[in-house]
């Protein structure tokens, strides 16, 4: 597992439904554009969630880790 | 505004021009009654928040251009035309109403503010001046059904990593799977959320009733009608829809999401499938003697989701449910039919800290009546009612713990 | 003068029956047009037979007694009284014999019943004078008060004020000649002009011409909406 450098870092462990994708829409535009944002979740359901989300709002999920029942994204804001 | 658009918008206002819209429209007396019905009324005593003062944003521009008297004589009916201004108005009609339907229990007409505000979101899309985030919660639902596909390997790991926890509480026997998917001829196909815990507590109650259930790739809650988009809204239910039928599942069963549950049963149409609530499948588990439970200690009462019980006639379930598994059941309100709205419905609590300050202003009546319920524990069926209790209760410094029916169901499961 | 008076008594009232029994028929005619929504819309719990609750609901206004029982009073005084002048109008009409059983020197009910529904027209009125009802109120609301109020002050004015004026000289039987003359299509206004209170009739007439005028394009549609609409909240 490579350590990837983010400029931001979201929790976004055990939320309630549509939090996790509410929240990264939020956190995305906090950073500039051609940064990544680094997000943890624990859903189950973010592991669908989370790449439709990319696709619609045009970002790139450019690593997905997975450890310790979390999984983590790191996006780069592409618009 | 140009007239371009405002031509549009005129359109997309016919469309939903149904006889029981027209009735809505045409019949209001205006006679107030339903003012002190809403609970952001009952809360802050602003005229804006009066239900037929909301439906009344909507009227004036109905009067405008489809009526008679609101083309020669606009000044009686105060008639306007779309504007930005008007838009704006609309925009705030819309997003303080959470589409309770308490106000229909008081108006002597029967007059549905939710049907009417339900052309404020439409012209609001229409305009391109939607809440974002709920347009997008929906994009992202549709995609994700146009390429299940490509979702799905990562879905299946999620899941399978749930799987410890369902086991820790129920064991299973060897061979059968904790969370199945994709089973196909399986009796029930059960609609979660994306949160764990959405699938867990249903996942231990199911396998201890032996259902031979199947989960969804899919999440229940249907961010189309939050947004008001009747085409997104089908759309995001045909997923469902089709996943049933390839399945040849005799039930879908909806989690524990009100609107998820009222779009499902009332949209999905003619289908060799029924549509039933969580609720209503544990409540019947328990009639039939499928699993067996023992009563929990401590003081609870029950809020009954608007969309779940109002509006979907869900009264009696939760409460025999909850008359087997708690030693202390207090009601919240003496009729459910009354029952004060959380004040997150209607997509507030999804637009998350943006409708924040909105929601706690204009819950302080169900915070007073969650209160004097003197109970300890406020336990519900809906997710986002879920969401706003705990902020209520944060909020207001209440004390409660705030529980889903499932997962307090799980809990008080004793083996046969 | 009198060319006024006979225009009110007698083309503006068939006008105003017209426009408001085709308007009528075309606002129903617009809703049945419309396409139906499949969705069930009702609020629960349900009860059976949907039809008979909802037309209690739409009859006997529940939700109103349980919420605003002085308002429930005004309403239910307000409707009653509308309906017995409905019926004491038809018994003008001398021909309906079946509705002929109390004789009577001038109208049936001999205008309390008109007073009783002024009190509560002034209720409405005074309740639109004050927040929040004020706010929700709209030109319309008040101008249909006003023209009820004024209707049936002069329509109960013919009764309980005619001492004041010659009142002899018009009675039961000349209001019936000059109905029947309209029904049967040759028109007369003889039997009820020249009389010192004829005046009033005129009067009490074009605001009643303006109401079945405004009926068909106004919120006065409640009357027959309400029953398909508790229909729906029903189920």
């Amino acid at each position: 597992m490579s350590a990837m450098e983010y400029a931001k870092e979201l929790d976004l462990r055990n939320l309630p439904c549509p939090m996790p994708v509410v929240k990264i829409s939020k956190g995305i535009k906090e950073v500039a554009v051609g940064q990544i944002v680094k997000a943890v979740t624990t859903d189950p359901g973010a592991l669908t969630d989370f790449p439709a989300w990319a696709k619609t709002s045009g970002n790139q999920i450019v690593e997905t880790q997975e450890a310790s029942g979390e999984v983590r994204f790191f996006i780069k804001r592409l618009k | 505004m140009e007239a371009s658009l405002r031509d549009e918008l005129v359109r997309l206002f016919d469309t939903k021009l149904s006889r029981q819209m027209l009735l809505n429209l045409e019949t209001c007396s205006r006679c107030g009654l339903c003012t002190p019905a809403c609970h952001a009324y009952a809360s802050m005593p602003l005229p804006k928040y009066a239900p037929a003062f909301r439906a009344e944003v909507v009227r004036r521009i109905y009067k405008r251009y489809f009526t008679a008297l609101g083309r020669f004589a606009p000044v009686l009916g105060e008639a306007k035309p779309l504007t930005d201004a008007a838009l704006e108005e609309l925009r705030e009609a819309a997003y303080s109403c959470t589409g309770c339907r308490r106000c229909m229990v008081y108006c002597p007409f029967g007059i549905d503010t939710q049907q009417i505000m339900s052309i404020a979101k439409l012209l609001l899309i229409g305009a391109e001046a939607a809440p974002e985030i709920l347009s997008l919660l929906a994009d992202v639902s549709i995609s994700k059904g146009e390429s299940i596909e490509t979702f799905k390997e990562g879905f299946l790991q999620g899941i399978k990593r749930l799987e410890t926890q369902v086991v820790a509480r129920w064991k299973v026997e060897a061979g059968t799977t904790p969370i199945p998917t994709e089973v196909e001829g399986a009796d029930m196909l059960y609609v979660a959320l994306a949160g764990a815990h959405s699938i867990i507590p249903a996942a231990v109650v199911f396998n201890a009733a032996r259902e031979n259930w199947t989960l969804s790739f899919f999440e229940a809650v249907n961010f189309g009608a939050f947004v008001g988009d009747p085409g997104k809204t089908q759309l995001i239910l045909d997923r469902i829809v089709r996943e049933a039928l390839r399945l040849g599942v005799k039930e879908v069963c909806i989690c524990e999401c009100g609107t998820a549950v009222r779009v499902a049963k009332q949209l999905s149409g003619t289908q060799p499938f029924r549509v039933v609530s969580l609720t209503e499948v544990h409540a019947r588990y328990l009639r039939e003697g499928r699993i067996r439970v023992k009563k929990l200690p401590g003081s609870h009462t029950y809020h009954d989701p608007c969309q779940i019980a109002r509006n979907g006639g869900v009264y009696d379930e939760p409460r025999a449910i909850l008359g087997r598994i708690v030693e202390d059941f207090r009601e919240m309100s003496p009729d459910p039919k009354y029952n004060w709205c959380c004040g997150g419905g209607g997509g507030l609590v999804a637009m998350g800290e943006d409708t924040l300050d909105f929601r706690m202003r204009s819950s302080r009546v169900k915070a007073d009546q969650i209160r004097e319920s003197r109970a300890d524990v406020v336990v519900t069926a809906c997710e986002n009612c879920h969401t706003q209790l705990e902020n209520i209760n944060a909020h207001y410094g209440l004390g409660k713990e705030v529980k889903f029916l499932s997962s307090l169901l799980a809990d008080a499961l004793v083996a046969p | 003068m009198a060319t006024l008076n006979y225009l009110i008594l007698v083309p503006m009232v068939y006008v105003a029956v017209a426009v408001f029994v085709c308007g009528t028929l075309w606002r129903v005619f617009r809703l049945l047009r419309s396409p139906r929504l499949a969705t069930p819309l009702a609020i629960y719990p349900v009860k059976k037979p949907g039809w008979l609750y909802a037309a209690g609901d739409a009859l006997l206004l529940p939700t109103v007694l349980r919420h605003n029982p002085l308002l429930w009073l005004a309403l239910a005084l307000f409707h009653l009284g509308l309906l017995a002048l409905c019926i004491g109008h038809l018994e003008l009409v001398a021909d309906i014999r079946w509705l002929q059983i109390v004789p009577h020197a001038i109208f049936l009910g001999k205008g309390a019943v008109g007073l009783a529904m002024f009190v509560c027209l002034l209720y409405f009125l005074s309740r639109r004078m004050v927040s929040p009802t004020k706010e929700l109120s709209v030109p319309e609301d008040f101008l249909l008060l006003v023209l009820l109020l004024l209707t049936v002050l002069f329509g109960a004015q013919m009764d309980w004020a005619r001492n004041w004026y010659d009142y002899s000289t018009m009675s039961v039987d000349d209001y019936r000649a000059y109905l029947w003359s309209l029904v049967t299509g040759k028109p007369s206004i003889a039997s009820v002009e020249g009389a010192g209170h004829s005046f009033m009739l005129v009067v009490h007439v074009f605001f009643a011409n303006l109401l079945l005028l405004a009926f068909p394009f106004t919120k006065l549609m409640h009357a027959i909406f309400t029953f398909a609409l508790n229909r729906i909240r029903r189920g």
